[in-house]
Parts: structure tokens; C-alpha cells; sequence
């Protein structure tokens, strides 16, 4: 099984060590793991603002990039969703979309494809699980709080794998923390807002870390934490899967 | 880059407490209908077939349509085709002058909202008393409805019985009991309906084939609107009607669940047939679907029944309020019917929305407002609405993003953004980021970097 | 505007068409459909009165059930004056027909309306009433409202509900009550009897 390894532009620039952290893991799992290079970005932060033509080359190129890998994994339910849900609709009428079959978080990968039954991580610690939007809406990380359906949680399921953890999820499990990409800048009191209520609610569980799938969630909550100086630190989940490594 | 929306509701936030207690008050309505999906096992199956019937009876709409006004018809019920606003309010004026009236009770209807109907009659000397306790409330301060159901949660109870002692409604001073204010606007309103001369109504569902009108209300209003006066006008918009009881059993079924997590209204009447002595009038109004049913992108919008649940799910809305968005009706559905309405007028809104999808999950009718909402942010440069700051770092990321040697090379440098002393990040009007957050530091290598020199491993 | 242009212009603009589900909805049923009609009925606001003796009669139900109305209306056989006033005729009280009234206005002041529904819903406490008076009016303006409803009548859900229920060829209107009426209109907060019913006893019979 050839894996293609796309690191999302800002988990690249901002938080490397979750795209080693996957690299680790899924090497650890005895695949094979190529990175490359010639990738940036999905295309999402400027069709999300309104302008998918100008993501329209993006697209392309990473459809082609990735073309001949059996699974595209990525540390980020955001992009992979994005490749996942809007890639085929963009490209139709084009060429047919062969990413968007393959697209998957490294969650869901791991739950779904390579069914762990180990993982090598140990983490000591409470954390509190950040059920991002489109990991819960778009990939089905989990089961939605809106749907009547049988409750279940992939990323919760990885984490009880982990040696010493305790886990814990917010009220309003699955709400927005308010940053939306381009929303957070042109709606900055609300997004930041939002932003506070979910950092108190993941606080209140008496966790130590936020953990969740989708990095840029947890940038914009560790943004406001930290100008607020609120007692809380954020990891992605695959650097506690991986711990240790 | 600041929008009215964002200008508005950063007024709205500014008050902590208020925006506490507005994100609760939904939030809770939000929680009950969780609890009634979870009550019915064909939940998920009751949403999926609420959207294929609303498809199929859209797309077969003038049939149905002919079906249901000849099904008035053969009872006496006299039916009129307005095709927009204002060949509505002309309808409902020439009716109500050929009768005399001159005051008219009516139960709430968005669709009057929509063509301001109440103003215009008003202008010709009718008196319009809505009989809603929060569309009466409103319209005695002179407002507009924040919520298509809940049209003065806005207002806290002594706003309300203030507002009563004034105008008399209220005799006892400084009672703000939200149990003694509704008993004296029941006392009040009571005279109303024994004055009036005509009594309208809005009209959840159409049923096409026995015409009955069907009308859902939790104070009974639109009963009493339409069993005292002996003229009733029902005002509907073409997009309501269904095509049998058993469609509509779903339609019932799904309603007040997901608007107000109650497991039905308190009532729920069908009316088709004038009342003894009296006579009914049905004014079916396009003003724009019909223009909708063409829009390839966003025709399903249609299927919207007005529940309001995608407005109580809305993390923005229950942070921002009804009075933040610039068309009638907020929230993710009002941000589309907006857009549907007047793109150019109403474009302001489509950015008040984080795409979280919340509102796509809790439509009973699958309309999918969240998503129809990134189509419409994509007709926005089209329009000449784009922001011009947000298309310049669009641009600029399609400039990077395409440009993988560039874009190794900036992030090379990225990290030398971490010297930039926070105070200068702070401008509000030159960096939004950085009112609510604290800068992201770069990481000192970024991950192709620590590839490129072979130490991901 | 004229129906056919409006008509036409409906059909030029629908460029697909769908067809209606294939398959029907499976409503809910309940394992007590009975128990869970009396539950909803009391969660919606409303009284039941289930321990109705076979030979039991109305009027004292409703006095009964309501001891300091004076002002009672209904088109129902069993309700007389006579027997609401119990055999002692120095009760002052009225009794009202909203067949025979001259205007629904005369009908304001009504303290209990008694009528009679014909399917009752369990999954939301709805009771089918169809008008077969002359003054609809009294299901709604009267204080309290009194519904006798047979037990056999009580179906599981809405669907069961739509199927079964009819309107009187001479009025063709019905309704379905569930409860009193109410309002959370201010501060979300609720209140019993907003413009109609202040409170609704559900009378369940046999017969």
C-alpha cells in the first residue's frame, strides 16, 4: 500500500511536528510513506472566502500529484474534507476527480483502513476532544449532535488505545469554536467570542490539553488562550497517538 | 472588510451578559429539538422524505397548484394569483375595501413580512393588529421580528411591561411577570378579535388535493383571528403546498419539532371553506420563487417550511442576533432567501457564517442553508460584491500555492514573522487577527523543511 | 395576474422533475399507545379524566372537573342544562348552543366549552376536532375546554391520524388540539393560556 503524505500549508508552516507525528505513525504501521514536495494547499481558505477559481489551479495540481497513490493521509479533517466533499463537484465537467476517493484524515485512515488495535503513544494526561466541524460534519468523524444516529466517536476510539490517558469531551460537543477560516478576521468579535466559550467549556472538563483533528481549530483557540492567558494547552490528536516515537 | 453584520455584531457582543443569555435562550431551543429527533427512530427518514416530497411538489408546482385552487374553488373559496408584493397588498386592499373593514386581525405570517404588507394598508387606513404576542408586542414598539418564531426574543420582560403600562394594556404598575403581561395582552387582544372585520392568516402547508390551508400556532390566534370576523384571507406563498394528507403527516410531524423542540403546535387547523355567513379568500403569491424554481444553484431553498431551527443552531446568529443581519430574516436561511431576493442588497451577510454545518444537519427539510451559503460566496465577485481584502490574499495565496518553489522560500522566512512585536499586530483595522488572538508562531523549520534536510523519520 | 400566466410562467422556469418517495414512512408505535396519549396529553398541558364508569354522566364529570364555571357551552346530546345544574335549580347557570347563537361574539365570556373529538395522537397529545357547529368559535374563546374522545379512537402517530380523520360536509373545518393554548413570546418563558383555552380536560369514554 503506497500512502501519499499531503501536509496542509499552515500545518507545514505552523505546526510541522504534526505532519512528523503522522510520517511516524504511519511508518510505525509499516507503510509506505511518500511526501511530495511539489505540495501546498487544498484550495480551501480562498474558495471558502469566495474565490474557488483561484484555487482551481491548486486542485489540479494536487489531483495530479497525488494521482497514483492508493491513500492520501492528512493531519487536518479540514483539508481532507475539502478535497473529499467539494474537489468532484469542482471538477466536473473537467477531468474526473481521482483524489477525492483516495483523501483521508490520518483519524479515519487509521480507524477505518488500517483498523488499529495499538498505538505506540502514552499520554498521562486528562484532554479534552475537539470534535471539529468538518471532521464531524464533512468526514463523519463522528456521530453529529444534530442526527439521530447511533452515537460514535473515531477519535475517541484511537485515544483509549493510548497508555495513561483520560478523556473527556466539552459541553456542546460538536459546536463551532468560531474560526471559519477568513470568519475569523472579518468577524472578529464573534469568532473570537465563540472561540472563548470553547476554550471554557474544554477547560471545565478539568482536561490539560485540547486535542482534536483539525490544527487550525486549534490555532485560532491557542490564539485566544494565550492573549487571555487562559490555563489550557492544545496538541494535535496525532501527536498523542504518536508519543513516544 | 467590515461588514454591516460584523459592525452590528460587534455592538451585539459587546454586551457579555446579553449575548450570554441570547446564546442560551437558543441554545436550549437547539437541545429540545435534539431531544424530540432522538424520540423518533424515522427521524433521519422523515427528513429525507420531507426533501423528496418538497422536490417533487416544486418541480410539479403549477399542477398542484391548479389542484388546490380548483379544490377551493368548488367550495366557494375565492382564489387570487399575485406575482409579487405589491399586486399582493393591492389584493388583500381591494378585499378588505370591498367589504368595509377597516380593521383587520391577523396571526403571523413571514409572508407579509416579506412584502410589507402591514405599512401599505396601514397608508390606506387600515388597522392592522397582529395578534402573536410577540408580533403584537413588536409591532406596538414600532419594530421588526429578530426570529421568524420567536419574533421579541430580543426584549426582556420589563421592555415588554413597560411598553404595556403605557399603552394601557398593563394596570398594574411594575408587574413584569411574563404570566400577568400575557394574561392582559389575552385581555386585550380578546377586544381586538370581536372588533375586527377580517381576520388573516399565513398558511404553514397547502394541501393539494382537498385545499384545506393548513395553519399551525401555539396561542390559537389564528383561530380566534378566523372565528369571530366573518371575512378571512389566508396569504400563501406558492412554495407551501404539499400534495396529500400523507405528505403533509410528515410535514406536521417535522414542524414544531425542529422549530421549537415541542412534539406538535397546540394547534393545528385546516381550513377550507368559508365559515358560515362569511367568506374566504386564498391570495397565492410567486414574488420570486418562481425565479428561485430557474436558479439552477439555489432553487432548493424552496423546500424551506420557516422552522427556524438552522437560526437556533447558528452559532453566529445566537452570538450576533436577529438585528445583525441586513434582510428580514436572520440566520443561515435568511442569509440565502436574502441573496435570493436581492443579491446586491443582501450580499452583506453570506461572510456571518463559519460553514459549519450545523444548520445543514438540524433542516427538516434538507435544504442545506450552510452549504448554499459557500455557493453563494463564490457569485460574489460576479456580483461586484467581493471584499477587496479578502480577494487580495485570495489572490495572493493562488500566487504562493501555485508556486511551490515560492512558497518553500516564504516559509523559509515565515519564522522571521515571530520578531514582529505583538504591539504592532494589535491594529485592529490592519490585522482583525490579532483583536481576539495572540500571534501563531511559526515553527523555525517548517515540515518541508525538516524533509528537505531528512529529518522526518 | 391571470392564473395561466402565472401558471406558465411556473412550468418555463422547471427544468427537472422528481418523483415522490418511493417508500412510505414507518411511523412510531408505541408498546401502550394508550398510556403514552394520556402522558403526552399531561406533558402538553392538559388534563385526562380515564376512570370514566360506564354509566357515568357528563354533566357531572364537568362540574366536576370544573366546580366554579357558570357559563358553559356545547352542542353535545348529553349536555343539558338540567343535568349540569344537577337536579338543584337555584344554580344560577348558562348554558350556551353554538348552533343557535346569533354571532361568535356571543359566545365570549364562555367558562367551558364541551366537544367532542374523534381520533386522539399518542406520539404528541393531538386531538382531532371537527366542526359540527355552527360557531367553530367556541373551541377557542371558551376559558376551558372540555374534549370527550372515545379510547378506541387513539392512534400511534400522525400518519395513523391523517388517515382516519374526516370534516362535516357542512362546515369544512377541523382542527387538532393539543392542550391548552400557550406562548413562550416573552423571555422564552412559558405561559398557559394565551388567546384561546386556558386549559383542556380530555374526557376519555367508552362508547
Amino acid at each position: 500500500m503506497r500512502v501519499g503524505l499531503f501536509v496542509p500549508c499552515y500545518v507545514d508552516a505552523l505546526y510541522p511536528e504534526a505532519g512528523v507525528a503522522t510520517y511516524k505513525l504511519l511508518k510505525h504501521y509499516g507503510l509506505d510513506v511518500e511526501y511530495p514536495e511539489r505540495q501546498t494547499c487544498c484550495g480551501q481558505p480562498m474558495a471558502n472566502a469566495g474565490f474557488q477559481d483561484k484555487s482551481m489551479k491548486v486542485i489540479e495540481s494536487f489531483d495530479e500529484l497525488f494521482k497514483d497513490y492508493d491513500y492520501i493521509v492528512a493531519p487536518s479533517a479540514s483539508c481532507a474534507a475539502y478535497v473529499k466533499v467539494y474537489y468532484p463537484k469542482i471538477l466536473k465537467g473537467k477531468h474526473e476527480c481521482v483524489s477525492s476517493g483516495k483523501i483521508m484524515d490520518i483519524v479515519e485512515f487509521l480507524h477505518d483502513v488500517l483498523k488499529v488495535k495499538e498505538v505506540p503513544g502514552k499520554f498521562p494526561h486528562p484532554v479534552s476532544v475537539h470534535n471539529s466541524c468538518h471532521g464531524v460534519r464533512e468526514l463523519n468523524l463522528s456521530s453529529p449532535s444534530e442526527c439521530n444516529v447511533k452515537p460514535f466517536n473515531k477519535i475517541i476510539d484511537l485515544l483509549q488505545l493510548v497508555d495513561g490517558i483520560t478523556i473527556h469531551e466539552p459541553e456542546r460537543k460538536d459546536e463551532c469554536c468560531g474560526f471559519g477560516g477568513m470568519f475569523s478576521i472579518e468577524e472578529p468579535a464573534v469568532s473570537t467570542r465563540m472561540g472563548e466559550e470553547k476554550i471554557r467549556r474544554h477547560i471545565a472538563t478539568g482536561a490539560e490539553y485540547v486535542t482534536g483533528p483539525d490544527s487550525s481549530c486549534l490555532m485560532h483557540m491557542a490564539g485566544i488562550a494565550k492573549k487571555e492567558k487562559m490555563p489550557i494547552k492544545f496538541i494535535h490528536v496525532v501527536q498523542i497517538l504518536a508519543a513516544g516515537l | 472588510m467590515s461588514t454591516i453584520h460584523s459592525k452590528r455584531a460587534a455592538r451585539f457582543v459587546a454586551d457579555a451578559e446579553k449575548t450570554s443569555w441570547h446564546d442560551a435562550t437558543f441554545w436550549s431551543v437547539r437541545e429540545k429539538r435534539d431531544k424530540m429527533a432522538q424520540q423518533l427512530p424515522e427521524w433521519e427518514d422523515l427528513r429525507e422524505h420531507a426533501s423528496q416530497i418538497k422536490k417533487h411538489t416544486i418541480t410539479h408546482l403549477a399542477d398542484y397548484l391548479e389542484q388546490f385552487s380548483d379544490s377551493l374553488e368548488s367550495r366557494g373559496v375565492k382564489v387570487h394569483w399575485a406575482k409579487d408584493a405589491a399586486e399582493f397588498n393591492e389584493t388583500v386592499l381591494s378585499i378588505l375595501q370591498s367589504h368595509g373593514v377597516t380593521k383587520m386581525v391577523k396571526s403571523k405570517s413571514m409572508l407579509t413580512e416579506e412584502c410589507e404588507m402591514n405599512p401599505y394598508l396601514e397608508q390606506h387606513g387600515i388597522d392592522v393588529v397582529e395578534t402573536d404576542l410577540g408580533e403584537r408586542i413588536i409591532q406596538l414598539l414600532h419594530q421588526k421580528p429578530s426570529h421568524i418564531v420567536m419574533p421579541a426574543i430580543h426584549l426582556k420582560r420589563e421592555e415588554v411591561g413597560r411598553m404595556f403600562e403605557e399603552k394601557g394594556i398593563s394596570k398594574e404598575k411594575g408587574n413584569y411577570d411574563p404570566t400577568y403581561l400575557t394574561h392582559c395582552a389575552r385581555l386585550h387582544l380578546r377586544d381586538q378579535f370581536m372588533q375586527a372585520g377580517a381576520g388573516m392568516t399565513g398558511c404553514n402547508f397547502g394541501v393539494a388535493a382537498t385545499g384545506d390551508c393548513v395553519v399551525c400556532t401555539n396561542e390559537g390566534n389564528a383561530d380566534m383571528t378566523t372565528s369571530m370576523p366573518k371575512l378571512h384571507i389566508v396569504a400563501m406563498g406558492i412554495e407551501k403546498l404539499v400534495p396529500d394528507y400523507k405528505s403533509l403527516a410528515v410535514f406536521q410531524r417535522l414542524l414544531c419539532r425542529s422549530a421549537t423542540g415541542q412534539p406538535t403546535t397546540a394547534f393545528t387547523s385546516h381550513f377550507r371553506q368559508a365559515r358560515p355567513g362569511g367568506e374566504m379568500h386564498v391570495v397565492l403569491v410567486d414574488n420570486g420563487r418562481s425565479d428561485m424554481l430557474a436558479d439552477t444553484e439555489h432553487w432548493q431553498t424552496l423546500k424551506c417550511m420557516r422552522c427556524g431551527a438552522c437560526i437556533n443552531t447558528c452559532p453566529v446568529y445566537r452570538r450576533s442576533g436577529g438585528y445583525s443581519y441586513t434582510y428580514f430574516i436572520p440566520g443561515p436561511v435568511g442569509v440565502n432567501l436574502g441573496m435570493l431576493r436581492d443579491p446586491r442588497k443582501y450580499s452583506d451577510n453570506v461572510s456571518a457564517c463559519t460553514l459549519c454545518l450545523s444548520c445543514d444537519n438540524v433542516c427538516p427539510s434538507k435544504v442545506g442553508p450552510g452549504s448554499q451559503i459557500y455557493v453563494w460566496r463564490q457569485s460574489l465577485e460576479k456580483l461586484g460584491k467581493a471584499d477587496k481584502l479578502k480577494k487580495a490574499m485570495s489572490a495572493g495565496m493562488e500566487y504562493l500555492f501555485d508556486r511551490p518553489a515560492i512558497y518553500t522560500t516564504a516559509l523559509k522566512f515565515a519564522p522571521l514573522a515571530n520578531y514582529v512585536p505583538d504591539c504592532l499586530t494589535n491594529i485592529g483595522n490592519i490585522n482583525a487577527w490579532g483583536i481576539g488572538h495572540a500571534m501563531p508562531e511559526f515553527a523555525k523549520k517548517s515540515f518541508h523543511e525538516l524533509w528537505k534536510e531528512g529529518k522526518v523519520k | 395576474m391571470k392564473k395561466e400566466d402565472f401558471l406558465n410562467k411556473l412550468r418555463q422556469n422547471t427544468h427537472f422533475q422528481y418523483d415522490m418517495p418511493k417508500e412510505e414512512i414507518k411511523g412510531i408505535e408505541y408498546e401502550d399507545t394508550f398510556e403514552q396519549f394520556v402522558r403526552m396529553t399531561e406533558t402538553v398541558g392538559g388534563h385526562v379524566i380515564n376512570d370514566v364508569r360506564k354509566d357515568a354522566d357528563l354533566n357531572e364529570l364537568v362540574r366536576r372537573a370544573y366546580p366554579d364555571a357558570k357559563v358553559f357551552c356545547s352542542n353535545l346530546k348529553g349536555i343539558t342544562l338540567e343535568g349540569l345544574k344537577g337536579g338543584n335549580d337555584s344554580t344560577a347557570l348558562e348554558l350556551r348552543n353554538p348552533d343557535t347563537v346569533a354571532e361568535a361574539n356571543d359566545l365570549n365570556g364562555t367558562d367551558v366549552a364541551i366537544v367532542q373529538g374523534t381520533v386522539g395522537v399518542a406520539e404528541n397529545g393531538c386531538i382531532w376536532i371537527p366542526q359540527t357547529m355552527k360557531e367553530k368559535a367556541l373551541l377557542f374563546i371558551s376559558e376551558y375546554l372540555v374534549i370527550v374522545l372515545n379510547r378506541k379512537n387513539i392512534v400511534n402517530n400522525m400518519h395513523d391520524a391523517y388517515d382516519r380523520i374526516g370534516m362535516d360536509d357542512r362546515y369544512n373545518f377541523g382542527t387538532f388540539i393539543s392542550g391548552p393554548s400557550k406562548t413562550a413570546d416573552i423571555e422564552q418563558a412559558l405561559v398557559i393560556g394565551a388567546q384561546a383555552a386556558r386549559g383542556v380536560t380530555v374526557v376519555l369514554v367508552d362508547e
